[in-house]
């Protein structure tokens, strides 16, 4: 277990040392106490400047009661210079007593020891890379690792089994567990809304938003507000890492990978890209055949097996109503085809709910997107999800494009995690309120 | 105005084929159009490369209208009106006129532009005097990787080489650029200063460009020299193969040499 570095000189000064620099040794040792055996609640840390040689003897002899069990951060020395001593709570009065009665004025530097150690504690697993506590110590502001957010996923469960469970729909190339995030209120094989982040390993917003969606439904769940009424009538599947080892190779190996981890036979390079990979219009204009390419389709339709645990599981739920992939960047809300011009069959409907999704999304902080299908928005792209999910009969298809438009593309800085993710949830809660109040 | 635009699907492509090609009044644009706001992005390259300024730097902010003329001969011609945000900040920094004609021939984009100010012209040459200053005041010649890092994070002490990155790669961006084929600075890799008897600034840089539609990541070197108030001066290779190849098993059927040779890979 670490604990946070002091962050100033250490020991005995010979001029006045501020006690925030001495606090953090201090506090660190005290820490490493504190969690075997004793407490701290009630202890004061009284300060005291002994202007007098009276009042220098006066808390000299202080130091001889034993039984007070006083803790000397800064020890009696000379007049002027400061004396910090800790005080258990029961002997403060005794203390005070005494100092009051020889007209010696002290203050009161900490009001409660225990307090401000628990508030460093909090600090230094919120600030530090190790496994927090549970999700309320989470740092939904960082970037986190692949076991960062399966700990998380284990943690939200195991405080909320009547609500979250974890399903494993599958394996990725390289072995990874492929985990689905159910919430779900009860009822049996209810219709659902499933979303995913994280399909395109290098766009890391999308990932660490996920996460937040995912407390986030705890949340409304627990204040009975928000996404709180469209439990009680649907389920929500929730995929945060959809691409595992795409996603662990941008933190071992190079940020800006994309694509899977798989080796085809006879293929030069490695890797394919799951959005190129479903099987709607496969292989056509608007994918790659070269395995090279960031748009590599893949030798045959859901070759990974990323895309085809989302395809299985898809096909034998059986009752999804609404199926959102989420990307970045550029801004986008997308709906179905990108590949074909041809429109969708609803298109009027699904421009509609776009244009209110974004209205939404902009409404907190004023992003701008813009919408429309796919290859008339973003470009021409076959074999993509959603193309595919609504060829399945799944209406309410739609892909995000996260922030930004380019000034940091990909390396969006951590502070804007938490903003995108609360304004991409207001647009998904416009389109899951529009399945739930559209069943078909 | 907050621009919602949308694209009404197959209704602008019908209109583009019902307006006679070479038309005088040429074709309007949804201003949220991709071929605008890409155009938009080449003429703003253009600019942030010409200036030779740092803190004159802009990013798009949004299109306001936007033209589209076939040009018989020449090749296709945009005419744009949108806002613009310091590329630092994020603020407002003014709006832009720009024609970006794109030669049938293949050659760089050419591009004409002329925008008003919210900064004046003095307060943006005290700002380049400020980033010079800090490049020269360095006790050591500069080198650093991974601008910003995985995590987005820029160290304030090497924003200036990142800003002079973002003006240089702009010239890359820009001659590369044509009506399908975009760029944007995915992250500075690497950069390594050159320490001159002169007073100018000399720096080595190799830059990760995002292609889109092809979602491809060029690398480019660039060698760039800068003098606060001179245009500057860049030299640059790009790698012709994408940042993926690498291992694999085989040989492959079709050209594996060849990119943009396949179907589909661009729009």
């Amino acid at each position: 277990m670490g604990f946070k570095r002091p962050q100033g000189a250490v020991g005995m000064q010979k001029q006045l040392s501020p006690l925030t620099m001495r606090l953090p040794v201090l506090l660190a040792a005290l820490v490493a106490v504190a969690t075997c055996t004793k407490t701290f609640v009630g202890h004061q840390v009284l300060r005291v400047i002994p202007q007098s040689d009276e009042e220098l003897q006066k808390v000299q002899e202080l130091q001889d009661l034993e039984h007070l069990q006083l803790d000397f951060w800064l020890a009696p020395r000379k007049l002027g210079l400061p004396v910090d001593i800790r005080v258990p709570f029961p002997s403060l009065q005794a203390v005070k007593a005494h100092l009051e009665a020889t007209g010696v004025s002290y203050s009161i530097m900490i009001e409660d020891v225990q307090a401000l150690l628990d508030e460093e504690q909090r600090e230094m697993l919120r600030s530090s890379r190790q496994l927090p506590l549970d999700t309320t110590t989470f740092n939904y502001d960082a970037y986190h690792t692949i076991d960062e957010i399966y700990n998380f996923m284990d943690m939200l469960v195991a405080e909320n089994p009547n609500l979250v469970s974890k399903l494993e729909i599958g394996r990725s190339t390289e072995n990874r567990p492929l985990y689905v995030l159910k919430f779900s209120t009860g009822g049996t094989n209810r219709p659902a809304v499933w979303i995913d982040t994280g399909i395109h390993s290098r766009e890391w917003v999308t990932q660490a938003s996920g996460v937040w969606f995912a407390r986030k439904i705890v949340q409304d769940h627990a204040n009975n507000e928000g996404v709180a009424s469209i439990l009680e009538t649907m389920d929500i599947f929730l995929e945060i890492v959809t691409n595992p080892d795409g996603y662990a190779y941008t933190h071992t190996t190079d940020r800006m990978w994309r694509k899977t981890r798989s080796r085809h036979s006879g293929a030069i390079c490695v890797g394919v890209d799951p959005n190129r990979n479903w099987d709607a219009g496969f292989g056509d204009a608007g994918a790659s055949a070269y395995s090279c390419s960031e748009t590599y389709h893949g030798p045959y339709p859901n070759s990974e097996p990323e895309v085809k645990s989302i395809v299985d599981f898809v096909k034998s739920h059986g009752n999804i109503k609404a199926f959102v992939s989420i990307h970045s960047y550029s801004q986008l809300l997308l709906y179905p085809y990108g590949y074909t011009e041809t429109p969708a069959p609803n298109a009027q409907e699904l421009h509609e709910i776009s244009a209110k999704a974004v209205a939404a999304l902009s409404s907190l902080y004023g992003t701008q997107y813009e919408y429309g299908s796919i290859i008339t928005t973003i470009y021409r792209a076959s074999g993509s999800t959603v193309d595919w999910t609504y060829n399945q009969g799944i209406k309410y298809s739609f892909t995000f494009e996260l922030r930004d438009t380019g000034r940091y593309g990909f390396l969006l800085p951590a502070r804007q995690i938490v903003p995108t993710a609360e304004e991409t949830w207001l647009a998904l809660k416009v389109i899951m309120e529009h399945a739930r109040d559209n069943i078909y | 105005m907050p621009g919602l635009r949308s694209s009404p699907p197959a209704l602008l492509l019908l209109f583009l084929l019902a307006v006679p090609r070479g038309s005088r009044a040429g074709q309007a644009l949804e201003p949220g159009s991709r071929s605008a706001a890409a155009a938009a992005r080449v003429a703003l390259q253009y600019r942030n490369c010409q200036a030779g300024s740092l803190g004159g730097l802009r990013a798009l902010g949004q299109v306001r209208k936007a033209t589209l003329k076939n040009i018989p001969e020449s090749g296709h011609k945009y005419y744009l009106q949108f806002s613009t945000e310091d590329y630092r900040t994020g603020e407002d920094a003014g709006n832009c006129l720009a024609t970006v004609l794109y030669p049938k021939k293949k050659s760089r984009p050419v591009v004409s532009i002329k925008c008003s100010h919210t900064k004046d012209q003095k307060e943006i040459q005290e700002e380049d005097n400020r980033f010079y200053q800090r490049i020269r005041h360095q006790s050591k010649p500069i080198t650093a990787n991974n601008i910003p890092d995985s995590y987005g994070n820029i160290e304030p002490a090497l924003e200036p080489v990142w800003a002079l990155a973002v003006a240089g790669s702009s010239s890359i961006m820009w001659e590369k650029s044509t009506e399908t084929l975009g760029y944007f600075l995915a992250q500075v890799k690497s950069v390594r200063q050159w320490i001159r008897k002169d007073d100018f600034l000399e720096f080595d840089y190799t830059v990760l460009l995002h292609e889109m539609p092809t979602q491809e990541i060029i690398s480019c070197h660039m060698r760039l020299t800068w003098l606060p108030g001179r245009p500057l001066k860049v030299k640059h290779f790009c790698a012709s193969e994408g940042h993926g190849a690498e291992e694999g098993s085989g040989a492959e059927s079709g050209s594996a040499a060849a990119p943009s040779a396949e179907k589909g890979a661009s729009f």
